[in-house]
This record gives C-alpha cells, sequence and structure tokens, in this order.
C-alpha cells in the first residue's frame, strides 16, 4: 500500500503533471539556460537540491508551523537551499556558475519549488514530499534537457557535454540556424513543443 | 549622462526583461490577455522593482558590504521584496481605493515575480551606483509594461482567430512573443 | 499565559528559523569562500600565461600584476571594467612596458550573442596587440581601433575601458618609481 502510493507520487510528476509541460511553471529558468545541455543539467540539478532539500523540511515541520507566517518561513528555507547551491556551484564548478548567472539565484522565486512546498509538502508526510520532490525534479529535468538539447543542435550544429564534443551534424555544422540559441527561438522552440504534445495527446488541449 | 541613456535603453529594449532576459513570464503569459490588466500589472512591477532597487542598494551598500556578508544576499532581498510588497499593498489600500481596486490582486503575486529579485541581483552583479541603479530599474519596469501592453493588444485580437486546437492559448501566445522578440532584436543595432 | 504564547509563538518561530538558516549559511560560506578565492586565483593565473608565455611568476600589489620570468621582468596586467549594453564586461589588460599593449582577453561579458558579443572574438581582441596606449580609441575618434559593425558601444565601452585604466594605472607605476 505505502510503496504504491510512493510509485504515484514520484510519477506523476514526469508525465501527468510535467512541471514545464503541463502545470507551465518555471518557464523563465527553462527558457533562459536552455541553451546548452551542460547549463540544462546544472539548473536542473540545482532545482533538484533545493525542491528536495525544501520539501524534507517543510514536511518535516509541517505541524508546528504557524499557519499565519508560513509563506515567509518557507520563503527563508528555500532561499537558504538556493545560497547553498549558489555558493557550492561557484566553488566546485566556476564556470557552469558564471553561465547560468542570475538564474542560479533566481531558483528562489521559481513557482515550481514554492508551489510544491504550499501545495504538497505543507499537507503530506515525509515521504511522499520525498517522492513529489524526485518526481517533479526528474520531470523538469527531462523537459529542459528536451528543450536544451534541440536547441543546442538545431542552434550550433553539434553537441557536447562538459567540454566533450559528442557529434557534429553535416551540413548544421557549417551553417548553424542561430535563432535557436538566441531568446526568440526559446520561445519558438517552447510554443512548438507544447502545441505538438497537445496535438499528440500527451497533454491536453486548453 | 551618456552612459545614464545606454544603461536605460539597453534595459527597456535590447534587453527586454521579457523578450530577452525571460524575467516575469508568469505575470507575462498570465496576465497579457487584456489591455486594462497589462497596464495595471506593468506600473504595479515598475513600482515595486523602484522601490526594491533603493533598498536593496542601501541594504548591500551600508550594510551586506562592510560587513562582507554578502553571500546571505539572497535571503535578504527576498524578505526586502515581501515585506516591500506588503507594505506597498497597504499604503496603497489607505490612500487610494481605486487604485488599490485595480493594482490589488496582482500585488500579492510580485513577491514571485522573477523580474523584481532580478533587477536587485542585476543591480548588484553589476555594481551600478544608485543612479545608475535606478535608472536600470525604470528602463527594465517600462519595457517590462511596453511588451506587456503591446502583447495584450495582439492577444486580445488573437483569442477572436481560429488557430488550431492545440495551437490554442499558450503555445500561440509563446509563437506571438518570438515574432515580438525578432523585431525588439533590431533595436540591438541602435546605437 | 497561553493566549500570550499563542501570540508570541510565531515570531519565535520566525526567529529561529532565520537564526538556523543564517548559522547554515555561514558554516557553508567557510567552507566554500577558500576555495572560491583560489578557483578566481586560478583563472587570472591561467589567462596571464596565455598573455605571457614565458611567465614563471607574477606578483600582485595595488590592483596591478607585474608579471616575471626567473628574475627578468616581462610586464605588468591589471584589470578593467568596461560598461556595455548587456551589462559589466570584465577585460585582463596586459603592458609589454609602460606605453604599450602586450595584449587583451575578455574575461566575461554578457552582450548580445551575434552582434556585441563578437567583442570577445580573436579579431577584435587582436587589434590591441602591440598598440601604444594613446593609440586605444576607435578609428572614428582618431585612434587605431575598428568597431566592430552594429556593435559600436560595446566595441567602445572596451576600448575606452583599457584605455581610461592603462592611463590610471601607468600613473600610479610611474609614482612609486
Amino acid at each position: 500500500m505505502k510503496t504504491t502510493s510512493f510509485w504515484k507520487e514520484f510519477t506523476k510528476g514526469i508525465v501527468i503533471s510535467n512541471p514545464l509541460f503541463v502545470l507551465v511553471l518555471g518557464l523563465c529558468p527553462a527558457l533562459a539556460v536552455s541553451t546548452s545541455v551542460d547549463n540544462a543539467l546544472g539548473m536542473s540539478i540545482g532545482v533538484t537540491f533545493v525542491l528536495l532539500g525544501s520539501n524534507i523540511i517543510i514536511s518535516a515541520i509541517r505541524k508546528i508551523i504557524p499557519n499565519m507566517v508560513r509563506i515567509p518561513i518557507f520563503i527563508v528555507i528555500i532561499a537558504t537551499f538556493v545560497t547553498i547551491v549558489n555558493l557550492v556551484f561557484h566553488a566546485y564548478v566556476p564556470s557552469l556558475y558564471e553561465s547560468l548567472g542570475i538564474y542560479l539565484p533566481l531558483i528562489v522565486v521559481n513557482c515550481i519549488i514554492l508551489g510544491r512546498a504550499e501545495a504538497f509538502a505543507s499537507k503530506n508526510p515525509l515521504l511522499h514530499s520525498i517522492a513529489d520532490a524526485l518526481g517533479i525534479s526528474i520531470g523538469f529535468m527531462l523537459a529542459l534537457l528536451i528543450i536544451s538539447f534541440l536547441r543546442e543542435t538545431l542552434g550550433t550544429g553539434s553537441l557536447s557535454i562538459f567540454g566533450a564534443r559528442l557529434f557534429t551534424l553535416p551540413i548544421l555544422g557549417e551553417h548553424p540556424m542561430a535563432i535557436f540559441v538566441l531568446p526568440p527561438g526559446a520561445f519558438l522552440l517552447m510554443g512548438l513543443l507544447l502545441a505538438l504534445l497537445r496535438r499528440l495527446g500527451v497533454i491536453k488541449s486548453e | 549622462m551618456n552612459n545614464l541613456i545606454t544603461i536605460f535603453l539597453s534595459m527597456a529594449l535590447i534587453n527586454n526583461f521579457i523578450l530577452a532576459k525571460f524575467l516575469g513570464l508568469c505575470p507575462f503569459f498570465g496576465v497579457s490577455k487584456k489591455l486594462s490588466n497589462a497596464l495595471s500589472m506593468g506600473v504595479a512591477v515598475t513600482l515595486v522593482m523602484f522601490i526594491a532597487t533603493v533598498a536593496t542598494w542601501l541594504i548591500n551598500h551600508y550594510i551586506l558590504i562592510p560587513f562582507d556578508v554578502q553571500y546571505m544576499s539572497i535571503v535578504i532581498y527576498i524578505l526586502v521584496i515581501a515585506s516591500l510588497v506588503q507594505i506597498v499593498e497597504m499604503a496603497i489600500k489607505r490612500t487610494n481605493l481605486t487604485l488599490y481596486n485595480a493594482l490589488g490582486i496582482y500585488l500579492p503575486l510580485i513577491t514571485t515575480n522573477c523580474a523584481v529579485l532580478g533587477i536587485t541581483l542585476i543591480n548588484a552583479t553589476e555594481a551600478y551606483s544608485l543612479l545608475e541603479s535606478v535608472v536600470c530599474s525604470l528602463g527594465g519596469g517600462i519595457g517590462f509594461t511596453l511588451v506587456l501592453i503591446i502583447m495584450s493588444g495582439i492577444r486580445e485580437r488573437l483569442e477572436l482567430a481560429d488557430s488550431p486546437m492545440s495551437m490554442k492559448g499558450l503555445p500561440v501566445a509563446l509563437l506571438t512573443a518570438m515574432l515580438l522578440g525578432l523585431t525588439f532584436f533590431g533595436f540591438g543595432g541602435m546605437i | 499565559m497561553k493566549t500570550t504564547l499563542k501570540k508570541i509563538f510565531p515570531v519565535i518561530f520566525v526567529t529561529v528559523i532565520v537564526f538556523m538558516a543564517v548559522a547554515l549559511l555561514s558554516w557553508t560560506n567557510s567552507i566554500t569562500k577558500d576555495k572560491i578565492e583560489f578557483q578566481e586565483e586560478q583563472q587570472i593565473q591561467s589567462m596571464l600565461g596565455e598573455m605571457f608565455p614565458d611567465m614563471s611568476r607574477y606578483a600582485f600589489e595595488d590592483d596591478i600584476y607585474t608579471i616575471y620570468s626567473d628574475e627578468a621582468q616581462l610586464g605588468y596586467a591589471f584589470l578593467a571594467l568596461g560598461k556595455g549594453y548587456g551589462g559589466s564586461i570584465n577585460i585582463l589588460v596586459g603592458l609589454e612596458n609602460e606605453t604599450t599593449i602586450k595584449g587583451i582577453s575578455i574575461i566575461s561579458q554578457s552582450e548580445t550573442p551575434g552582434l556585441g558579443a563578437r567583442i570577445g572574438g580573436s579579431s577584435f581582441v587582436g587589434e590591441f596587440t602591440g598598440l601604444s596606449i594613446d593609440d586605444v580609441a576607435l578609428k572614428q575618434d582618431g585612434g587605431q581601433i575598428d568597431a566592430i559593425t552594429g556593435a559600436t558601444i560595446s566595441s567602445g565601452a572596451v576600448v575606452d575601458a583599457v584605455k581610461a585604466t592603462a592611463v590610471e594605472r601607468v600613473k600610479s607605476l610611474q609614482e612609486k618609481e
């Protein structure tokens, strides 16, 4: 009984309520840092850590949080985890820290995290909150990887992960469609992906 | 003076918050369905951005830097913004009820608007002076409002258009944003 | 008694949470601080090494890096900060002597991709190599540097920052002698 519901909370975040494609939350970091797969991975790791940490803490103290001040407390907890991610990235992966720029601290106001704290972790037991955090994070990561993979390959004609060049496309490699790594390309790709997923019936139309 | 104009134009048009930096997308797609709402939201965001910029600049330069605790900046900034939004909300409610009715529902949303935290972080990383920070925040806010208004004008008509089922709503709004972004790219050559 | 406790409990709770957050953060900061400084130092060192291939060591004093190969002095380097379209542009400037530029490199920038961002390209950066500090100005202003088409502001920001900082640093070098 317990494992099935754990599994249910875990899987729902990946497809049924995928944060990016279905709930359309956290669009701002998703579009801004999806210029390369590296950045997307870095961002997802940051979001996973913060979401997991804040969900665990908030779920653990959910019974003693005074209702009146719950939102400021959520914000303090989330901001603390975001600062830890910032310091650790700055110290150990400086190049990633540089290229994520202000979008790393902006995880604080990512609607996904405050949304899960308010809607899930503050009402559900610890184990379920962990499952929820992991599911949502993996859903976010998958969505971000799809977008960044398309943007990097179309926009630069090649794909490299952490400095290692994986492949270069024949014609695109010489004449990349640079618009895809530019901001308008992010809107284009996200719009087309959403429409495609709706057409295929993966997610519901409005 | 030249420097200030560059900062203003850069923030308002070339590095537009919505189209180039992707800041404040939630209200952008959420509120941009009606022209009047878009204007109110834009004004509210600009106002909070301006106040937050002044407040965080003072905190940064008189508390965080002297005591060498800049690593606390994220926590402090977000708390300052959250309390500022509360204060602004109360102040508007007391002084001008019509304005409160127009802006009221948007104010609480602004706390989690990335544009506001974004502007304070940009000012901190760029090490702008107080005047430069203020110009930067006004440029950002006005650019945000401008795009929000343009977008809502387009979307009001788009609602009536016969777009394919799977494109309705958000996808077509995203494509519109792409076209707007491309248009604003033209400002990049403006010097 | 019970009602007052109920009233002040939220305040105590928030204080405790904030206190714990501050403690956790200052602990994390104390761990990562040295590492961050070390990383930044390493980045500068590798960039200086590229600019002065014969460098064996360098000294840092009063915002100026002095570059040595064993005992011989190779030149100086310093950081300059330009204000471009997209924000600040961090530049490392190398000097061969007190009048000539050894080379520059862009450490970080956030200019428009495809336009201003080309200031990082070797064709623009290369223009500075071997130039006298007096000649560091855009051609339209009577200098030697070709501005990048469509990115006059970004080009100008780099030029202005390099020139202004170079003049300042050379002055402080001469004062010391």
